[in-house]
């Protein structure tokens, strides 16, 4: 086993002014290489929280946190990001956002725009590439913030909610997507999800969380066979198994 | 559309149409109330003296608001971007905006004499206020996620500036632009008719020396037209380097 994602005894306390938020508490978790992961639970719970730590944007208070062997004490460039409300650039084209990630690293040019095609290809956005985000439908928007995580060949994809504003057809059509990239790009990810529906349709593993302050309640393997649909083996009896672990915590508070 | 936008000089025909009226009326007379068709004709015999001082002003506003743009853009981006360098200029910022440029107009001929110098100083502090907060407002209201965005894509700090930080304020610096070439033009028409001996501020105040009212209305006239179409112009770049923008704010229906 490659322990390719290590969290120690995490914890997260936001300062504020009246009284500090415990937004995490030892948080305990290996990931392996290649493994699709899901971190489910209510709002609140941290699972954001958890995912910008990884990505370096937010501090640790207490614990560590490791991706391929280094410690994340900021941005890595082992790991890329997509957020929930895409994070497209307005003024920038689709092309010149799908480059964004890798003018930063400061690639060339030519080969810039050779590596941005073949990803607009690889998310069927080709031909988009002279639009503006605003020129887009949502899902296509989400597409785009795809591509541009998936140009810098990052080792840990992590992904905040990427589909929660979709309607249901176009979901399912990027979950598809999504799955197909992850078997040839053999990336390990971590994707946060409020739907347990879209948990076990993408999962090989679910972190369900809970809150207040947010901890992992559960570690559940998924062992559905690909592809899933809602109808596979033992899909509901596992859904039932997650409802009742996050509707569990509705009797709490 | 722009036909339907000359709907918009209505106001002012019917102005014209009630000045005819009060002429034939021989409500003032006619030394002070010229006939507007004497009015056109100073553009016909007078045509070298308006356009020499037309273009004295336009001169002076061109080169002041150029200065106050080199100046407050860099600085308001610095501003917006940084915190410390917000606290240490808010307070002195707010204190400056508020003294109106003409108020400074004995304090200009004192130290710049008569001429060019003290014009251009003024029309400079005119444009730099509005413009600098226009500047660091822009830079303020650049949404969280997409500087995340560029951090967690270890963009530098100089490529965040020029490719994120800049764009986003882009709207909000057109903004202050405007309303500082409108406060320059103000200022270098009151300038010159204390401090300058030229531009159409000068005209208007030797045609009042020299009872020649029709120059006065001339004037007056070519001050308005010019403001109207610096207005234009500046709303015409404004929306050819913010077209990212188009179908991103509502319009007024
Ligand atoms: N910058 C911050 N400052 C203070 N408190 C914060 C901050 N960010 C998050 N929190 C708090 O931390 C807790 C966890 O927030 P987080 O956004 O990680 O939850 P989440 O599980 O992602 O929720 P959701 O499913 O609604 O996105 C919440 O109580 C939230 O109020
Ligand atoms: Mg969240």
């Amino acid at each position: 086993m490659n322990r390719f994602i290590e969290c120690n005894g995490v914890g997260k306390i936001f300062p504020s002014k009246n009284e500090p938020v415990e937004a995490l508490r030892g948080i305990d978790f290996v990931g392996e290489e290649g493994e699709f992961v899901c971190l489910l639970g209510r709002s609140g719970c941290g699972k954001s929280t958890l995912l910008m730590m990884m990505a370096g944007l937010e501090t640790v208070t207490s614990g560590q946190i490791a991706v391929a062997g280094h410690e994340i004490k900021g941005p890595s460039s082992d790991t890329a990001i997509v957020f929930q409300d895409h994070g497209l650039f307005p003024w920038m084209t689709v092309q010149k956002n799908v480059e964004f990630n890798m003018k930063a690293r400061g690639v060339a040019a030519k080969e810039r725009r050779a590596t941005a095609s073949q990803f607009l290809e690889m998310t069927g956005l080709t031909g988009f590439g002279d639009r503006y985000p605003h020129e887009l439908s949502g899902g296509m928007r989400q597409r785009v913030g795809i591509a541009r995580a998936l140009t810098t060949r990052p080792k840990a994809l992590l992904m905040d909610e990427p589909f929660g504003a979709l309607d249901a057809q176009t979901r399912g059509k990027l979950q598809d997507e999504l799955l197909d990239i992850w078997e040839k790009q053999k990336t390990t990810v971590l994707f946060v999800t409020h739907s347990i529906d879209e948990a076990l349709l993408l999962a090989d593993r679910i972190l369900v969380f809970s809150p207040r302050p947010g901890r992992i309640a559960a570690d559940i393997k998924v062992d559905l066979p690909r592809p899933r649909t809602s109808q596979s083996g033992d899909f509901s009896a596992l859904a039932r198994e997650l409802r009742g672990l996050v509707g569990a915590d509705r009797e709490i508070d | 559309m722009q036909f339907k936008r000359a709907l918009g000089l209505l106001p002012l025909a019917l102005l014209l149409i009630a000045w005819d009226i009060a002429v034939e009326l021989k409500v003032y007379p006619e030394i002070l109330l010229p006939r507007p068709m004497k009015v056109l004709m100073v553009f016909v015999e007078d045509w070298q003296t308006v356009l020499d001082n037309a273009g004295a002003s336009i001169m002076r506003v061109v080169t002041g608001i150029t200065l106050s743009f080199l100046i407050a853009v860099p600085l308001g981006l610095m501003i917006g971007r940084y915190k410390l360098l917000d606290l240490m200029t808010d307070w002195s910022i707010q204190i400056f905006r508020s003294i109106p440029p003409i108020a400074l107009i004995p304090l200009a001929i004192l130290f710049f004499g008569i001429g060019d110098k003290p014009a251009i100083v003024l029309i400079f502090l005119a444009g730099l206020w509005p413009l600098l907060i226009n500047t660091i407002f822009g830079v303020r209201g650049i949404e969280r996620t997409l500087i995340k965005v560029a951090r967690a894509a270890r963009a530098s700090e100089g490529l965040i500036m020029r490719d994120i930080v800049l764009p986003a304020a882009l709207p909000s610096i057109f903004t202050g632009l405007r309303l500082a070439v409108g406060s320059g033009w103000l200022t270098v028409v009151t300038s010159e008719l204390i401090a300058v001996k030229s531009g159409l501020g000068y005209m208007i105040l030797n045609a009042q020396l020299s009872f020649r009212s029709e120059l006065i209305f001339a004037g007056i006239f070519v001050i308005g037209a010019i403001g109207l179409a610096a207005d234009q112009l500046v709303r015409r770049v404004r929306a050819y380097v913010c077209r990212w923008q188009e179908g991103l704010t509502a319009s007024p229906e």
